[in-house]
């Protein structure tokens, strides 16, 4: 009983007037970088340390941390209602959460969304309450080729998702993956395709091109469809979920927050990754797959779960040994640097009050975002209500100011601008940007991943089959391959022909 | 008037320069705009933004910083190096500049900023790296790694928080020193690197003190060496390079310059501020809270400081360079 001793002295320290306070304004600020597209949880986080310099470690930590669980709730509206990811884990919300606001069930998207998220966020606070000590040194074991296997996996998934066929899928996959070899490679300082232009040193930025191709890309498309768009109008009661997408939605909350809660605890772009496999998962789970894509309640309760679980466990290494494995843990460790106190492996048990007084907030953080969130679905889906002609610019200046916001560039402005007339070209061909986007995100990992585990074994290949881990995710994405290849060429059953027919 | 714009220009540069020496004498009347050309979060930029909230006390205007990232620091340099030259732009000069110009120049490009387009105000930090090994390591001290390195040349593998950086360059130069070879396995990011560490993944790695000393304590890693010229006041049970008669020097040093042709009276009194801020007690403790020290140094020193390593960095770079390119 020693954890609910522990948590009952966190909530002594979480409860103060104060620090309820400090966390409300951390799952404020959070809820409003995740909204507006481009500045993520790290720019978020970033931005307001120096506001915590007069503030005591406890304090700060809990306002910061806010702002990066807070994101993840806000980062779903602007995919649901505009079909711009509002950071980069919402990607994949885009699919159907989009489709769904076209048929007049945004409300509904974004109250499953704020749900999800909580239980996923609530039930990654107690994964991480529990456990947080073992999972860390589980998560150290996780080298090259571990990683390379999960993002092998992953990449086999890729061909699956999108709505259309493979072979509209494969191109953008493709392009995505040159995209994203842009730039200095990491392991050797060879440069690709930067043609001397020293911004694309560091590669492509993922911001300016999924604002570009998702946002600016939709505004064209719909400026050409009509000034005068429909307008979706919701009544209040059509905000919230039907009996029916409540119940689909209670499987994929569930499954998402075990893969967001796994696959967290990677380091990278871990929430990136949970959000997507979520979303496959779901996928192949369906009884009708070709549903996906279509405004399926499933494609945004799953992975708005998963990618609130994986900012909890993704905390699990910063805080059990001082490793941040992710951008914004870092950025959270400096913090607590600046203030004088060193995360490492004996963080919890020399200051107890600092840990759970953090975990003691983060429960109170999820219901705080919880009640922020769902009264500001009605008021975010009355901004579908203004005109089309207003709103149109405003999007536009959104996406502008979040780009240059983010690094000051003017030349990521263009890239914006670029893709932005790229995701329109290819959206009138019918073909789907988030393989693109998400190609463009695992590639160089993939790559990165595969090229340290053979540089660490001097070139032999045996490493990848030395550990259990890693032979299992090779063995799987084998058979994801052969199961795709023989779901393509079996005899198919009389009621598909028939299904087929109807169509 | 056939050039009635480049006219108008021309005039209103004049304008501008007569209004910027008088501007000069009671330098500063406007907010002051301090260019990190690192990414915002980083243990650099908020050595920087500790720097400027303490000058501003000192200057009377606010510092405001901001960061433009881009090309292991080169697009922020650039901007910093092209900025008006009146001590309204200042840039976050630090090891990093010499970095990435060796890098350019080993690699047979034209670097887009050169040491001489700043003058130095000073340097505030000179931190140099660990020598760290997993905690379950059969390396007890830095002498038996080195044993076990000469006996197996290439075999034992390091890593780095990336290419040609901060982490990666003090390797080679000890590698370099003592004529031993290594494996590079490199990470993006100090925290990666420091887990393939812990994980076991690689056999050692050289990492800055703020982030390995509590992985030490908590045993999870272990600290053979400081690789510089002196111990640390944070670890004095741990010998430094200089005793153990090696000679491999790299520190991460932070500074503050200012565009060349800055005006004389701005330049001393910038300096004069730096100077201050070192040994005001809020930085030192800001810097010394997270385990960093102060280590203020004179402008013209950072000068002669960038020239050194700049001379040990290229015979480095050049090398990677020819193996890179194989």
């Amino acid at each position: 009983m020693e954890v609910l001793n522990n948590l009952y002295n966190g909530f002594q320290v979480a409860l103060t007037f104060k620090n309820v306070y400090l966390c409300f304004i951390g799952c404020l600020w959070g809820t409003i970088v995740g909204v507006l597209p481009g500045i993520g949880p790290l720019a978020g986080i970033a931005l307001l340390i120096p506001a915590t310099f007069g503030m005591d470690v406890t304090g700060a930590i809990i306002m910061l941390a806010g702002i990066y669980y807070g994101a993840m709730y806000g980062g779903s509206t602007t995919s649901i209602l505009m079909n711009i990811p509002g950071e980069s884990a919402s990607v994949v919300t885009c699919i159907d959460g989009f489709q769904m606001t076209r048929k007049g069930r945004g409300g509904a998207a974004l109250f499953i969304a704020a749900w999800g998220s909580w239980i996923g966020g609530t039930l990654g606070i107690v994964g991480l309450m529990l456990l947080a000590p073992t999972l860390a040194n589980f998560a150290m074991k996780f080298g090259p080729p571990e990683m390379f296997a999960v993002l092998l996996v992953a990449f086999v998934l890729l061909g699956s998702l999108g709505k259309g066929s493979f072979f509209k899928t494969l191109p953008m996959i493709l392009l995505g993956l040159l995209v994203g070899t842009v730039g200095m490679d990491p392991l050797t300082g060879a440069m690709r395709f930067t043609h001397g232009i020293r911004e694309l040193f560091d590669g492509i930025g993922f911001i300016p091109v999924a604002m570009g191709a998702f946002g600016i890309g939709e505004i064209l498309v719909s400026t050409e469809e009509s000034l005068v768009r429909e307008v979706f109008k919701v009544r209040f009661r059509e905000l919230l979920p039907t009996r029916e997408e409540l119940r689909a939605s209670w499987g994929p909350i569930f499954r998402g927050t075990g893969i967001g809660f796994i696959v967290g605890l990677l380091p990278g772009s871990a929430h990136v990754l949970a959000s997507f496999l979520s979303y496959t998962m779901e996928k192949r789970l369906a009884k009708k797959p070709e549903e996906f894509g279509s405004g399926r309640i499933e494609g945004v309760a799953g992975p708005e779960t998963a990618n609130n679980a994986a900012s909890e466990s993704a905390m699990i290494p910063f805080l059990a040994l001082g490793i941040p494995t992710g951008p914004a843990p870092a950025v959270m460790m400096i913090a607590l640097l600046i203030h004088g106190v060193r995360p490492g492996p004996l963080f919890i048990t020399e200051q107890p009050q600092i840990f759970w007084g953090l975990i003691a907030s983060m429960y109170i953080g999820n219901v705080i975002l919880v009640i922020l969130n769902l009264p500001l679905v009605g008021l975010f889906v009355n901004l579908l209500r203004v005109p089309f002609r207003i709103l149109f610019p405003i999007i536009l200046l959104i996406c502008l100011v979040g780009t240059y916001s983010v690094n000051a560039s003017t030349f990521e402005l263009s890239i914006l601008l670029g893709f932005g007339v790229f995701g329109y070209v290819f959206r009138k061909l019918e073909f789907d940007i988030a393989p693109f986007i998400l190609a463009m995100i695992i590639g160089p990992t993939l790559e990165m991943a595969f090229r340290q585990s053979l540089m660490r074994s001097a070139g032999s290949f045996s490493i990848f089959w030395e550990s259990p881990i890693t032979m299992t995710l090779i063995v799987l994405s084998g058979a994801l391959v052969l199961w795709n290849i023989y779901r393509a060429i079996r005899p198919k059953a009389a009621w598909e022909k028939a299904l087929e027919e109807g169509e | 008037m056939r050039y009635p714009f480049k006219l108008a220009v021309v005039v209103g540069m004049l304008f501008w320069m007569v209004s910027g020496v008088s501007l000069a004498a009671d330098y500063p009347t406007k907010p002051i705009t301090l260019i990190n050309p690192m990414p915002p979060g980083g243990t650099l930029d908020l050595q920087a933004r500790s720097w400027a909230s303490i000058a501003e006390k000192h200057l009377g205007q606010p510092v405001v910083v901001v960061n433009k990232p881009g090309a292991t620091g080169m697009v922020g340099a650039v901007a910093g190096a092209q900025a008006a030259p009146d001590g309204y732009t200042l840039t976050v000069a630090s090891v990093n500049f010499t970095n990435a110009v060796e890098w350019e120049i080993a690699n047979g490009r034209k670097p887009p900023f050169t040491y001489d387009d700043f003058v130095y105000l000073g340097s505030f930090t000179m931190s140099p790296t660990l020598v760290i090994v997993p905690f379950d390591s059969p390396f007890k001290t830095l002498q038996e790694f080195m044993a076990a390195a000469k006996a197996k040349p290439g075999q034992l593998s390091y890593c780095s928080g990336g290419l040609y950086g901060m982490s990666h360059l003090p390797i080679e130069i000890f590698a370099k020193a003592t004529g031993l070879k290594f494996r590079h396995v490199p990470y993006s990011g100090g925290g990666p690197c420091l887990s393939a560490v812990v994980g076991k993944h690689v056999d050692s790695a050289f990492q800055y003190p703020p982030t390995t000393i509590p992985l030490a304590q908590g045993n999870k890693l272990r600290i053979l060496a400081v690789a510089g010229a002196r111990r640390l006041k944070s670890l004095p049970g741990i010998p430094c390079f200089k005793e153990l008669g090696i000679d491999a020097e790299y520190y991460g040093w932070v500074g503050i310059a200012a565009p060349k042709n800055t005006p004389k009276n701005i330049v001393e009194k910038l300096r004069e501020v730096t100077k201050k801020v070192a040994e005001d007690k809020t930085f030192i403790e800001a810097i010394e809270k997270p385990g960093d020290e102060v280590y203020y140094l004179h402008g013209d020193d950072v000068l002669k400081h960038i020239q050194k390593e700049a001379k040990v960095i290229a015979e480095i770079d050049r090398e990677l360079a020819k193996t890179a390119t194989k």
